[in-house]
């Protein structure tokens, strides 16, 4: 009898997961399917989910009227762009957090980390100043400094976390064995930082990537990623429901590819760690 | 925790200074650009863009001038908004419903909660414009996907982005965020050993019951540590100007949207910076509170 009903409730509660499940996917799911409709589909009513004429036409339309792939590969460049310089200025901090902890070392990480929580429309009117008299409005140059810049305490912040958890013991074993300083860094901790980069690297584009706010106002039509061109798409001549959406869908794959593969890293780091 | 030392203390601090002095540049100069152009009557264009005059509290003194605080597209409106819009879509939206849905998912087989938490992370990590017009397209008068519905099963439609501007962007705020708080309390109720549920159910505990009286305050820290995270978030939030870009009128026009449109629409940088200026004393009063719990739950950090 017992076993019956916690059965019956164990059923219930999957149910209720899948429902909610759907429900916060459903604006996603939607924009998805929208992206092969017809512009009439599109708008239709009552709506069609899934019994209406695929079609790709979409696709190839935002393509040819709004040249996407430049704005692609402003997003691919822009993304990897301050990703890459981040990690290079922020792997020897987080190296020497790690391994050669001060007295101050976890105040300097707090600080840093507080700097993210700083409202960004305060700092945007100086950079903007900035950038107009250096001419960096709208250049991808631009772009992946600021960038650069406001990611900068996550990666330290991340790459320490995961450089923190790599053992002393493991050196000083290689050192009993007569590694060298230079041996050790190489055969030994490389191999273990690795994946915390890598984890960090990943993290890392996909918070580039979907940026808006800055590249918004930083950028016109020139060097305009994807975020901001999607943007830009919306407002003036009225909406086009089922371009708008193949321009999203095509925008967005990269990042649900990318974040399904690093679910757990990805939560770690967008979450300061209060998730582990 | 010793460390084994791989660098001199020396070469350890030469590795930190970029890192260290970049963060820094970023945000101690702006923040004092920010309080020096809001003592100021600078714009973006004009006479005032090149030669901005010192006009003391003056800008300060608008934005808190009594008689005027509280009407529509003034700073206090604008704050008082964003109150209510952190309240309702942090507090009871996200908090609340992250809370039920971590619950849920204890209770639910593992793939099936695999599954879930997925989906619900794949919402949460995706472009705020292409949220933003998803969300759009899902409420729009004409060719919404809502109406749309509506009309299908026979109900009247509703004009929801005109006329329920605040509520829009408190449901939308909530579906935005309530994945974090999700994930934060999930794997805080994971943190519990098994054998207290065990227990509570040998002696015929409900689910509610045993929310209530051993997983609710087993992780009230991790609680308090999204409380305060979400409540920062949604005070700091931009995107609902995707959605509504602060109107109609001004009935969304929460804190971010107002600086923004008071320095980059009207273009007074003068007073655009004392908001900015405003807003980032609150900012740090909440980061300090936020540092202050996380320093006192574990020594080192926000974990």
């Amino acid at each position: 009898m017992a076993r019956a009903v916690s059965t019956r409730r164990k059923i219930g509660f999957t149910i209720a997961a899948w429902a909610v499940g759907l429900a916060i996917f459903f604006p996603i799911l939607w924009t998805i399917l929208t992206s092969f409709k017809t512009e009439a589909e599109a708008i239709s009513s009552p709506p069609s989910f899934l019994f209406f004429d695929w079609t790709l036409e979409n696709y190839t339309t935002v393509q040819e009227r709004s040249n996407y792939f430049r704005h692609f590969w402003n997003s691919v460049v822009i993304s990897l762009g301050s990703t890459l310089l981040g990690l290079l200025i922020a792997i020897p901090a987080a190296w020497s957090m790690a391994f050669v902890p001060g007295k101050r070392t976890k105040d300097v990480l707090m600080w840093m980390l507080s700097t993210k929580m700083l409202p960004p429309v305060g700092v945007l009117i100086p950079i903007y100043l900035i950038f107009r008299d250096v001419g960096l409005l709208d250049t991808k140059t631009g772009l992946v400094i600021v960038l650069t810049l406001i990611n900068l305490p996550i990666i330290v912040w991340m790459l320490y976390t995961y450089f923190k958890e790599i053992p002393g013991e493991i050196l000083e074993a290689a050192r009993m064995d007569g590694a060298s300083l230079r041996n050790e860094i190489i055969h030994v901790l490389t191999p273990m930082a690795v994946p915390g980069i890598a984890s960090t690297l990943l993290l890392n584009v996909i918070l580039a990537w979907n940026e808006a706010f800055w590249t918004l106002n930083l950028t016109a039509a020139k060097s305009a990623p994807l975020t901001a061109f999607i943007a830009s798409y919306s407002s003036p001549e009225g909406l086009f429901y089922a371009k708008l959406s193949a321009a999203s869908t095509m925008a967005i794959a990269p990042i649900l590819i990318l974040g399904w593969f690093s679910q757990k890293q990805l939560v770690r780091g967008l979450t300061f760690g209060a998730v582990k | 925790m010793k460390r084994f030392s791989l660098l001199s203390p020396r070469a350890g601090a030469a590795f930190i200074t970029p890192a260290g002095l970049l963060v820094g540049a970023f945000v101690i100069v702006p923040f004092f650009w920010v309080i020096y152009v809001s003592f100021t009557n600078r714009t973006l264009l004009g006479r005032t863009a090149l030669n901005p005059e010192f006009v003391g509290l003056a800008n300060y003194l608008e934005l808190f001038s009594p008689h005027r605080f509280l009407d529509p597209g003034q700073f206090g409106f604008s704050l008082v908004l964003t109150i209510q819009f952190v309240l309702f879509s942090a507090l009871l939206g996200q908090a609340a419903l992250g809370m039920a849905l971590a619950w849920l998912l204890q209770q639910v087989p593992k793939p099936v909660k695999a599954m879930t938490e997925t989906v619900v992370i794949g919402a949460w990590i995706l472009p705020e414009v292409v949220i933003g017009f998803a969300w759009f397209a899902f409420l729009d008068y004409d060719g919404g996907t809502l109406n749309g519905m509506l009309d299908a099963v026979g109900l009247p439609r509703g004009d929801w982005l005109l006329d329920y501007p605040f509520w829009v962007i408190v449901v939308f705020n909530t579906w935005r965020g309530t994945a974090f708080s999700m994930m934060l309390f999930n794997s805080a109720f994971a943190s519990i050993p098994p054998s207290y549920f065990q227990a509570a159910d040998v002696a015929g505990a409900s689910s509610w019951q045993k929310f209530r009286d051993i997983g609710l305050p087993l992780i009230r820290g991790h609680v308090v540590t999204d409380l305060i995270l979400i409540t920062m978030w949604t005070f700091n939030v931009f995107t609902p100007f995707l959605l509504t870009k602060g109107g109609p009128g001004n009935q969304t026009e929460v804190l971010s949207i107002y600086t923004y449109r008071v320095a980059f629409r009207d273009f007074d940088f003068g007073k655009g910076a004392a908001v900015g200026v405003v807003v980032m004393l609150i900012n740090l009063a909440f980061a300090l509170f936020y540092l202050w719990v996380a320093r006192k739950r574990t020594p080192g950090g926000a974990a």
